[in-house]
């Protein structure tokens, strides 16, 4: 009996390494910039580190030069393509310069690049970023070492995503409310 | 199983592998984008709203606007507060308006008839097209449309000169008898602005002014400051004179049940009972003594002491005011009426201090009214080419029997600008969708000294390829060769106010203003002039007027608080507000007094045969002790046929009974114009109403004191009967025990000691959320309950699930009648009780619920958690307010597009199987929060959160803010001698919800809520 429960676990844990392993690979695919194309399903592999690691070669940038509305919005915000095109229009990329010539490609057709989300809490919770980013928290406290990742994953030992435990935790830590009413309403 | 497999190892094999496969499934199926702008537009910033400033198109009284956006969508209207008319509130009709911009019944793009069907074409085509037939038509054009702004106005005009042709303007419930009467009276040909809030007495005869009558947001303001009660312990007083008490008479503090059509003999014979005494009736005296007050008592069936008390309070308790008739009094003598009316001002010295004539209603003075009649004889006789109708409806809202539809069917091109389709547009040739109002540009000027601009508050909504009219004509006239000047409307718009200004600098800096204040108030000119009577120009017959047909029953139809003539039926926020009078959703009734029903045997619900000599309609029956014996009611805006998927088959059109004729010499609409007769049919349905009681059962749910007992603490005597008992206190687990004796007066100690129950104890340092509602505002006009529709995300269920009782609005409001009486034996008590959760300090929902979803919070509001929910019920089974409503089904869900676009982003949308109810407008308490934490971390300052109910009452009956801060508004309200909470004093329930009692002028009785 006990070799079947086993057994079962086995096919879990395969299931889980299987779904995991397709998250963290990001090389580009050769075929195009079909959803498809990048496994993590971003139209464009944008590594996260070039832009905002600070290890030699890259750029070191502030997380709120893109994402512009973390500090005063509910929403961090995502960066307009035009952001993009800001440093872009002049770097054209040395590593993999076809993903820029995409990013062009969406300012010159002037279409929103459909990015796919990673970090979700759901509906029924409202989360303000700029209660927490002016309460002096990093975005790593949440979002893990995003400066160190090529692709983001909503499975960062940081990313508590849905699990309440994991905001009340630090609610808690921190002698904010723990009330229910200040996140569901 | 020999083999060793259990079926329970063999669960948990298939439970784990399932679970694998899930989260496999996960990563690569339910991918949810995330898409940013292509380039930032500069006033948005992702999750802060942005507001825009505009003007309400729903009827003329073109109330400002503020609209609330979250990233380029409008999710919300609220009135805008700088705005003279609508002094930062909104009715119910103004709040749907967003569902109107919303509407997935719009028109996707231009059509054109082929056959029994329309065709989809471009703007291209259809420009060309319209400036083909415009030519051949050679100068025999029509274009029919509401009212319109002056830049409109002045377009429209210019366009039908340079094409040929002439312009009629048609509003369905004009005020053509009220305008008639003030030219008739004083030459001055426009209508009076009327300051309720001056006077201390008004009498209404039959002039709806708190739901349709020209502009019930500003009335509504002005009624509350009018019968409040001010320092020296007075109020003034409201009397309606009517057959039929319509939620403006419910308000009333007195009801003078005369019968219809009586208005003027009435009018008259009070007008000479002044004179006498103080008064000059002018050109008029010779008149007033052959109307005495014998023959008014006769003709209007009201006692001759009851017209001379009311002439002498009119007289006495002045300044006074007399007003309408209005829509709902419309019968053939309706501009005679209005005129005894403006007589008894004249002769009473109202001119100039209630009734003025400087500030006077604007519109399109000079065109006489009636036109419409005259423009369906040129159709019908072939002198018309090309017909255009822009913005109204009159397949719909004219009476069948005017011959509308038949001689607009017989015109060659017949021409649409409808934004969604109508009954109207089903038969145009060619149809080009206008913009909603909140995508357009325009001006208005409602009341002269008041201009307004309106602007677009969002990008058109893309599911409908629409265009502004203005823009339309503007290019068909360039395609034609007679270019007016400006490429576009906005152009054209920006065009006419330059001229008003030196130079160009100057009126940029006008135009931002206004844009940004979103009015410009000037001085209106002709200063205190005081018209004089003058003599009749028109023959007037002031008796009853004809009635046709020989039934018993005098038909009232009268305009929907909800749906005015019908423009608003295709919102099911308002198909599904309860009618404020009678509580019915979706369809229509019929009203009828309980004697007149006892004596036919009806009952609520028995759907009758109404015969006029015009027409019948089958509607279920409604008694009603607010109307008189001898009457039947009946309501517009029902019975579409053609308008859209939440109008159409709801209700029946009461136009259907009516006689086709115009009231003379205005050319109003008659809406009381026939007898009918009653036929059972045998059937019954259950109604679609949130009613409960009519009757408080003896319960003090919304008591009222009497003017005289206020101030010298009298009020629990004359309310009595409650109040007494031991109040009891929660202990831990074991039940109530009797709370320690208080210190000082029970209802001074709020919160009382008891309420500190819940996990987190009573914080000195959080706020204590508290509602004052005062009940002697409160008119019971409903703007609130869709107002909190609106903001909160709470969906219509439909007329099955209203009948089933599932109906999910967070507020509603109690209709008690205490004393209604249509032989004016009784004096008239109506009370109105918004009701909505009274986040009780001592909740009986919070312990009953088995998962703690619902609980108290430390700053004292009851919050549902809707992810803990698992909908038990139990919370709703106990709460004794019935506030709590439950999601039975995912309605949210069947909400088709673009409609979902309204919701509130910061309000979850729930799903089945929730409990939901009233949050306190929880999501604005946070929003402030936030800001004031971007702010420095600055306090809240009092007055910062407005409810969504607080925002758009008109007479500003709500408030809401921190008990701790007694320096705040909400603590000196609930401190007021009239505070008392809701059932508080028979179960101890705490509630944050203060009311503040209805003061009446008569005595209200020991023991009688009553």
């Amino acid at each position: 009996m006990k070799k079947h429960w086993l057994m079962g676990g086995f096919v879990g844990v395969i299931a889980l390494a299987a779904a995991a392993f397709v998250q963290e690979q990001d090389a580009p695919v050769a075929g195009g910039d079909s959803p498809a194309a990048y496994p993590s399903g971003q139209p464009i592999a944008f590594p996260h580190n070039q832009h905002a690691g600070s290890e030699p070669g890259q750029n070191n940038m502030d997380c709120m030069f893109c994402h512009f509305s973390a500090e005063r919005s509910v929403d961090a915000g995502i960066p307009p393509v035009s952001t993009c095109m800001g440093c872009h229009a002049v770097i054209p990329g040395t590593q993999n310069p076809q993903e820029i010539d995409k990013l062009r490609n969406y300012a010159t057709t002037q279409e929103p690049i459909p990015w796919v989300r990673v970090y979700k809490v759901s509906d029924h919770v409202h989360f303000p970023h700029m209660r927490h980013v002016n309460a002096g928290l990093q975005c790593q406290q949440c979002h893990g070492q995003v400066q160190e990742m090529t692709v983001l994953n909503s499975r960062a030992p940081e990313w508590g995503g849905d699990n309440m435990g994991w905001c009340v935790d630090c609610h808690r830590q921190s002698e904010a409310s723990t009330d229910c009413s200040v996140c569901h309403y | 199983m020999t083999d060793g497999i259990k079926r329970r190892d063999f669960l948990k094999v298939l439970g784990v592998s399932g679970a694998g496969a899930t989260l496999t499934a996960c990563s690569t199926e339910k991918v949810e984008r995330l898409l940013p702008y292509v380039t930032m537009p500069e006033d948005i910033t992702p999750g802060v709203a942005t507001w825009y400033t505009t003007v309400c198109d729903g009827c003329s009284a073109q109330c400002g606007m503020w609209v609330r956006t979250r990233e380029g969508r409008a999710v919300k209207v609220e009135g805008n507060p700088d705005h003279p008319i609508s002094g930062g509130a909104l009715c119910s009709r103004g709040h749907a308006s967003l569902q109107g911009l919303y509407d997935p019944d719009r028109i996707a793009s231009p059509m054109v008839r082929e056959g029994a069907d329309f065709r989809s074409i471009t703007w291209e085509e259809a420009e060309a097209l319209l400036a083909q037939k415009l030519d051949e038509a050679g100068g025999r054009s029509l274009f029919i449309g509401g009212p319109l702004g002056p830049s409109m106005a002045g377009l429209v005009d210019d366009f039908m000169e340079s094409v040929g042709g002439s312009r009629v303007e048609y509003e369905p419930l004009a005020d053509a008898p009220l305008r008639e009467a003030a030219r008739i009276v004083f030459g001055v040909d426009s209508v009076p602005r009327f300051d309720i809030g001056e006077a201390r007495f008004v009498l209404s005869f039959g002039a709806d002014f708190l739901e349709t009558w020209l502009s019930p947001v500003e009335y509504g303001k002005s009624f509350a400051k009018m019968s409040a009660v001010d320092d020296h312990g007075s109020k003034g007083r409201f009397v309606f004179a009517g057959p039929r008490l319509s939620l403006t008479g419910l308000n009333a503090d007195e009801w003078v049940p005369i019968r219809a059509g009586s208005e003027a003999v009435v009018a008259l014979a009070m007008a000479g009972i002044i004179a006498e005494d103080f008064g000059d009736a002018g050109p008029y005296a010779a008149m007033l003594a052959e109307y005495d007050v014998r023959r008014a008592a006769e003709v209007s069936g009201v006692s001759e002491d009851a017209i001379r008390e009311m002439a002498h309070r009119f007289a006495s308790e002045g300044p006074s005011l007399a007003l309408g008739p209005g829509a709902a009094g419309h019968h053939r003598n309706a501009t005679a009426a209005n005129v005894a009316v403006m007589i008894l001002n004249a002769v009473a010295g109202n001119v100039g201090r209630t009734i003025h004539f400087d500030a006077a209603r604007g519109g399109s003075a000079s065109r006489p009214y009636g036109d419409i009649e005259s423009a369906i004889r040129a159709m019908a006789s072939g002198g018309v080419g090309v017909a255009m109708v822009h913005g109204v409806n009159p397949a719909y809202s004219l009476p069948a029997a005017s011959g509308f539809a038949d001689a607009f069917a017989s015109v060659g091109f017949k021409v649409s600008f409808a934004s969604s389709m109508d009954e109207t547009s089903a038969m145009a040739d060619l149809v080009l969708p206008d913009r909603h109002f909140l995508e357009s540009w325009g001006d208005t000027s409602p009341v002269s000294g008041v201009m307004a601009i309106r602007q677009p508050v969002m990008q058109p909504v893309p599911h409908f390829n629409s265009k502004q009219t203005g823009d339309v004509l503007l290019s068909v006239a360039g395609r034609m060769g007679r270019g007016m000047g400006a490429a576009t409307f906005y152009d054209y718009l920006r065009n006419g106010h330059r001229r008003m200004h030196g130079s160009d600098a100057e009126f940029e800096t006008a135009w931002r203003h206004a844009l940004k204040k979103g009015v410009v108030v000037h001085d209106g000119g002709g200063q205190g002039a005081v018209p004089a009577l003058r003599a009749p120009d028109t023959a007037l017959a002031f008796g009853a007027p004809t009635l046709d047909g020989d039934g018993d029953l005098t038909l009232l139809v009268y305009p929907s608080s909800r749906f005015g003539a019908g423009e608003f039926s295709n919102s099911p926020w308002l198909q599904e507000l309860p009618d404020p009078v009678s509580k019915i959703t979706w369809h229509s009734w019929l009203e009828m007094n309980p004697h007149t029903a006892e004596a036919m045997a009806l009952r609520d619900g028995d759907i009758v045969t109404v015969t006029s000599p015009h027409g019948s309609v089958d509607v279920p029956v409604w008694t009603y002790p607010g109307i008189r014996e001898e009457a039947v009611g009946l309501a517009l805006g029902g019975g579409h046929t053609g308008f859209g998927r939440y109008a159409d088959g709801n209700g029946v059109n009461a136009l259907a009974l009516l006689p086709a004729e115009t009231e003379q010499p205005s050319g109003a609409l008659v809406t009381v114009a026939t007898r009918v007769t009653i036929t059972p049919t045998g059937e019954h349905r259950r109604m679609a109403t949130v009613a409960g009681s009519d009757d408080q059962h003896d319960r003090p749910i919304a008591p009222a004191v009497a003017l005289a007992a206020l101030g010298h603490g009298g009020e629990h005597a004359t309310e009595g009967g409650h109040g007494s008992g031991q109040h009891m206190e929660l202990q831990g687990v074991g039940g109530f025990v009797p709370m320690a004796a208080p210190e000082e007066e029970v209802s001074d100690r709020f919160p009382m000691e008891g309420s500190r129950h819940g996990e987190y104890g009573d914080r000195e340092n959080t706020a204590r959320w508290v509602m004052a509602i005062d009940l002697d505002k409160c008119t019971g006009c409903s703007a609130c309950v869709t107002a909190c529709q609106a903001e909160n995300n709470v969906p219509w269920v439909g007329e099955q699930q209203v009948v089933m009782g599932r109906e999910m609005q967070w507020m509603r409001i109690e209709r008690y009648y205490e004393s209604v009486d249509a032989t004016h034996a009784a004096p008239l008590d109506v009370r109105f009780l918004p009701m909505l959760c009274q986040h009780c300090g001592n909740a009986p929902c919070e312990p009953v619920c088995p998962v703690y979803a619902t609980y108290h919070t430390p700053e004292g509001v009851n919050a549902q958690v809707y992810n803990r929910c698992v909908g038990t019920r139990y919370c709703a089974n106990n709460c004794p307010y019935k506030v709590r409503v439950f999601n039975w089904y995912s309605y949210t869900d069947a909400v088709p597009e673009p409609m979902n676009w309204q919701w509130n982003p910061d309000v979850t949308v729930r799903e089945n199987g929730v409990m939901e109810k009233c949050s306190f407008c929880m999501q604005r308490v946070r929003e402030a929060e936030n800001r004031a934490a971007l702010e420095g971390g600055r306090d809240l300052r009092d007055g910062e959160i407005v409810t969504a109910c607080q925002q758009s009452c008109p007479a500003e009956a709500i408030v809401f803010g921190n008990l701790r801060d007694p320096e705040s508004r909400v603590a000196h309200v609930v401190a007021n001698e009239r505070t008392y909470r809701v059932l508080d004093d028979l179960i101890n329930t705490q509630p944050s919800v203060n009311y503040l009692k209805k003061v009446t002028f008569h005595e209200v009785a020991s023991g009688e809520h009553a």
